[in-house]
């Protein structure tokens, strides 16, 4: 269906071409699905964006094929995009055009490519958004982008793509901007239009879960090469190339738990506008050789036998890989049995968590929708993003906090730095109140490290003057000693001296975070609120980023409210979690408990979602959340009962859930039974 | 939308009645004395005395602003000190003059100013592009003063194609005699705007074409036109609709200069008169209308961008 061999791209920039793509490979069968994983600039987009023929001014693109059915790509793309290959980009809120209905874009590809009148289009569009398993589709069709919710939307830019049932699917991060209870529905949607239509899929993401669930093969890019090539399980269960193996160590699975350190690949991408004819994995490679820096060849490789693989094998997986395995290294077989090296340093013994560092009780925050001249006439809707939250977080241990978007993760954490007012409650730090406006002494103590460290980080001031300006501010150090005080907070986050007269635009994302997080840690602060500080950044990124937490915490005793809606990270890094949904907790407890039955129904629907590499079984017995979380809840009552599907019945909407002591430590707010709650499946490891 | 087109017409109100008191406030709460002002250094008490008396000037000042306030709600502006007739029409007759040089300049700067925005975005980088940006960052440094001076000079002084100065109603004139008058004025008026809105436009245009609505349009295989008139200009144009509104702003302030240089009868010039001649009544009415046709163009704006932009006319998320 779709063959590309020998596919080449380079821009032109103003420090000289960069080879954004060099000799890629791959074939899509009729039907078949095809994963593209690699990290940020590896090349997976522009390969989207080349197939589809939408490639910008200075763009020079060869290739030695470029075939779809029986057209050649480079000369039909502009015919057969919108017809019979459908794209549905990452951020559907950005996919769709503000101005115009929904149902309007819909309809476009129709009135396009099927000639269909307007009227006739737009009914059309009206089927397919229902098709979609959108509620309600007439009314979506007629409604603007801005009045649907996330989910609803990737569901209309995927009707869009379909709308002239092409036979390729192009998806470049279809999921990567939504929740994971809505990521979830989202594949389910487009594993049965793969069931019931037969359409091809390329899915491009960073995302290995989504991929093992959703495709048959993958291809590994890595700075524009293809590194690996092969049938998913196989090559996820039992990877060959340095590369895919460096990846897989690097990911915190929520699966495994967070007993040892991740193993983060070192270095960073090569400079793409001098490519390396030899591998370009090489200076990054735990593993290289003499030999490596001669020009490699994608080449079939031996499978490698059960059990020798990364992290033990599965056996299962290998045995119904029938697909021809392709790898980019000269030396993966013979080194299929050697692990992926640990880091130097073996993590020092965790010292024994402390006592009470921060307490919460009863925390409120309420946002008052809309404003302006006329507000007292009319009453206003509130949102109550933080409801009556009450928590404890003690010295050196970390606290995750887990939830939808919405769920008011991120305002809990500024109201406990009180960064935002409070509605009511109050905050003690080791036992002292601290009052609605605190002082230096606090503001010492107590950090913070955003998600995105473009939007904290002065674009003006080097990584000198924001390191300085809180040693100063707080009196932790002046003159000579401030000095040698950055070079030693530089050393901590792992960046050299150097790094002192960079400006933010000089540094890569995972350096800007670490210099977000020495920042944070120049006041030598006893708490650190990290609200998705790691989000952002690539998974070997990622994971260096995280020992580094882990790290600080073991040395310094710092202890962490860690915000994150990645379940895989928080299992990681976290020694008890919080799991909130409409601005309450709804179940507490230590992450071991938490992440095994009894469960509250939201934390089981969460962590159902979860996609995991290797388990593609368990897509079938996942509990499935209808709506997401700005549907209308009940005004009293349980917060979750609109959306549970363990609802009992008008109990749970008219009386709030009572706090339920499962084990020690371990708090879940529900009307159920906690004997029944028991019973439920777990929802990360497989059933015996 | 019923309910934001309440409050910019409560808020449209408050800020012309803000405006008559700040007016009266300048005027009358200034040092020294009104009839002083108006009859010179030189005059005698006695005469002073008397034009207070005929102004009403004893009274208390909320009695004089009441007044004038309670004759403007009713269209009496009072009489011109200078010309002895009601200032009103006065006003009217001036503002109608200025309106068709505001109006045919409004239109040229909003036509040519997206039409040549939208050229240079989407030929961005071309040399045509590039031409356009020198030209629009020479129009918008230079001030319209200077091109009063200029064309004067080559079209009326050198060709002698275009009369310099004056009007000519449509009646008296035809089309031709009154359009002759205008077109050295509009044109003087329009050259920076053009380029002022042209950036802008090229701006917004640029940034609609990079996003990933544009991508998705293309990715449905619309043709490059749709493309363009259907997803990228709608949303493009938002920005547009408010900077056009600060520059009928900007255009006021052009319409003084140039109405004085060209001699051309309209508000902006008569505002002139009124302060040189001390004319109270003319000063205060046409600030007054100033402010109205300002205050007017910003609530044009605010309905147009409503209409572009379903975010406020449809409102919030479902």
């Amino acid at each position: 269906m779709l063959e590309v061999a020998g596919l080449s791209l380079a821009y032109a920039t103003r420090r000289g071409a960069v080879q954004a793509l060099q000799g890629v490979s791959l074939a899509i069968p009729r039907g078949g699905a095809m994963g593209l994983v690699g990290e940020s600039g590896s090349g997976k987009s522009s390969l989207v964006l080349a197939l589809l023929g939408l490639l910008g001014k200075g763009a020079s693109l060869s290739a030695e094929r470029m075939r779809f059915a029986e057209d050649d790509l480079r000369a039909a793309a502009a015919r057969l995009r919108g017809a019979r290959i459908g794209t549905v980009f990452q951020d559907p809120a950005g996919a769709l055009n503000p101005a115009l209905r929904v149902g309007l874009q819909v309809a476009e590809p129709l009135m396009q490519h099927r000639g269909l009148a307007p009227r006739a289009a737009l009914a059309r569009a009206v089927e397919l958004l229902g098709e979609m398993g959108l509620p309600r589709p007439a009314e979506v069709a007629d409604a603007y982008p801005h009045q649907l919710s996330g989910g609803m939307k990737q569901r209309a830019v995927i009707a869009t793509a379909l709308a002239c049932e092409p036979e390729l699917l192009l998806l470049d991060e279809p999921t990567t901007a939504l929740d994971v209870t809505v990521e979830a529905q989202i594949l389910d949607l487009l594993e049965r239009l793969r069931r019931e239509r037969g359409v091809a899929m390329l899915l491009v993401s960073h995302n290995l879960g989504i991929v093992d669930r959703l495709c048959e093969e993958v291809t590994v890019l890595y700075a524009g090469r293809v590194v690996e090539q092969g049938p998913v399980q196989a090559l996820l269960s039992a990877p060959l190339h340095p590369y895919t193996r460096g990846l897989l160590a690097a990911l915190p699975r929520a699966d495994r738990g967070g007993m040892q350190r991740l193993r983060p690949i070192p270095g960073s991408l090569p400079d793409l506008t001098r490519p390396d004819p030899g591998c370009h994995f090489r200076p990054r490679c735990p593993f290289a050789a003499p030999g490596c820096e001669a020009p490699q060849a994608l080449r079939p490789a031996a499978a490698p036998e059960p059990g020798r693989g990364e992290r033990g094998g599965d056996p299962a997986g290998l045995v119904r890989a029938a697909g021809v395995r392709r790898v980019l290294c000269h030396r993966a077989e013979a080194l299929a049995g050697t692990p992926w090296p640990a880091e130097e340093a073996p993590p020092a013994a965790r010292p024994p968590i402390g006592g009470t560092l921060l307490e919460a009780e009863g925390l409120a925050k309420r946002f008052r929708l809309g404003g302006g001249v006329l507000r007292l006439l009319a009453p206003r809707a509130e949102v109550r993003a933080v409801d009556g939250v009450s928590l404890a977080l003690r010295r050196g241990e970390v606290l995750g906090l887990v939830g939808e978007s919405g769920s008011g993760k991120s305002t809990l954490g500024r109201l406990l730095l009180r960064l935002l007012p409070a509605d009511a409650g109050a905050i003690r730090l080791e036992g002292a109140p601290v009052p609605a406006e605190p002082g230096p002494g606090f503001r010492r103590r107590a950090q913070i490290v955003f998600q995105n460290p473009d939007g904290s980080l002065n674009p003006r001031q080097t990584v000198e003057q924001a390191l300085l300006r809180p040693l100063l501010r707080f009196g932790i150090a002046s003159g000579a000693a401030a000095e040698r005080e950055v070079d030693r907070l530089l050393e901590l986050v792992r960046l050299g001296p150097a790094y002192r007269a960079r400006y933010p635009h000089q540094m890569s994302g995972g350096e800007k975070q670490r210099v977000a997080i020495a920042r944070a840690l120049a006041s030598r602060p006893d708490l650190l609120v990290c609200d998705e500080a790691v989000s952002a950044l690539d998974v070997s990124v990622q994971a260096a980023v995280l020992n580094l937490l882990e790290e600080l915490r073991d040395r310094l005793g710092v202890g962490y409210l860690f915000i994150s809606h990645d379940i895989g990270v928080v299992a990681h890094i976290a020694d008890r979690i919080a799991v909130m949904y409409r601005g309450g907790v709804v179940e507490e407890g230590p992450v071991e408990a938490v992440l095994a039955p009894p469960y509250h129904p939201y934390t089981q629907a969460l962590l159902s979602a979860v996609p995991l590499l290797g388990r593609r079984e368990r897509a079938g017995a996942r509990l499935r959340l209808a709506g997401d979380v700005s549907t209308p809840a009940p005004a009293r009552g349980c917060r979750f009962a609109h959306r549970c599907p363990a609802r009992l019945g008008p109990v749970c909407e008219e009386q709030a859930p009572p706090p339920r002591l499962a084990g020690p430590g371990h708090v879940i707010a529900c009307h159920r039974p906690l004997e029944e709650l028991a019973r439920a499946p777990h929802a990360l490891l497989a059933a015996e | 939308m019923a309910g934001f087109l309440a409050r910019r017409l409560a808020s449209l109100v408050f800020v012309l009645w803000a405006m008559t008191v700040l007016v009266f406030a300048v005027v009358h709460l200034l040092p020294g004395s009104v009839a002083h002002m108006i009859l010179g250094e030189y005059a005698t008490s006695a005469a002073i005395a008397a034009l207070e008396e005929r102004l009403g000037l004893n009274d208390p000042l909320h009695l004089q602003y009441w007044r004038w306030f309670s004759g403007l709600l009713q269209g009496d502006f009072g009489v011109s000190l200078t010309m002895d007739r009601p200032a009103g029409p006065v006003i009217l007759e001036a503002l109608g003059r200025s309106a068709v040089l505001a109006a045919i300049s409004i239109v040229l700067v909003a036509l040519a100013g997206v039409a040549l925005g939208i050229h240079s975005a989407t030929h961005a980088g071309s040399a045509s592009d590039r031409a356009l940006t020198l030209g629009q960052y020479f129009f918008i440094a230079v001030p319209e003063f200077f091109w009063c001076i200029l064309v004067i000079l080559f079209f009326s002084v050198w060709l002698g194609w275009l009369p310099a100065t004056g009007y000519t109603p449509l009646a008296e004139g035809g089309l031709l005699g009154w359009a002759k008058h205008l077109i050295l004025p509009v044109a003087t008026l329009v050259l920076g705007l053009i380029a002022h809105v042209s950036r802008l436009v090229r701006s917004s245009m640029l940034e609609a074409l990079e996003s990933r609505y544009v991508l998705a349009a293309r990715a449905k295989g619309l043709p490059e036109r749709l493309v363009l008139r259907r997803h990228a200009l709608p949303n493009a144009l938002m920005p547009a609709i408010t900077v056009l509104a600060v520059d009928v702003g900007i255009l006021i302030g052009g319409i003084v200069v140039v109405e004085s240089v060209f001699a051309y009868p309209g508000l902006g010039r008569m505002l002139i008169y009124a302060i040189d001649n001390q004319d109270l009544p003319l000063m205060m009415g046409g600030m007054i209308v100033v402010t109205a046709v300002y205050a007017l163009a910003n609530l044009a704006a605010d309905i147009l961008y409503a209409v572009v932009n379903p975010r406020i006319r449809v409102g919030g998320a479902a």
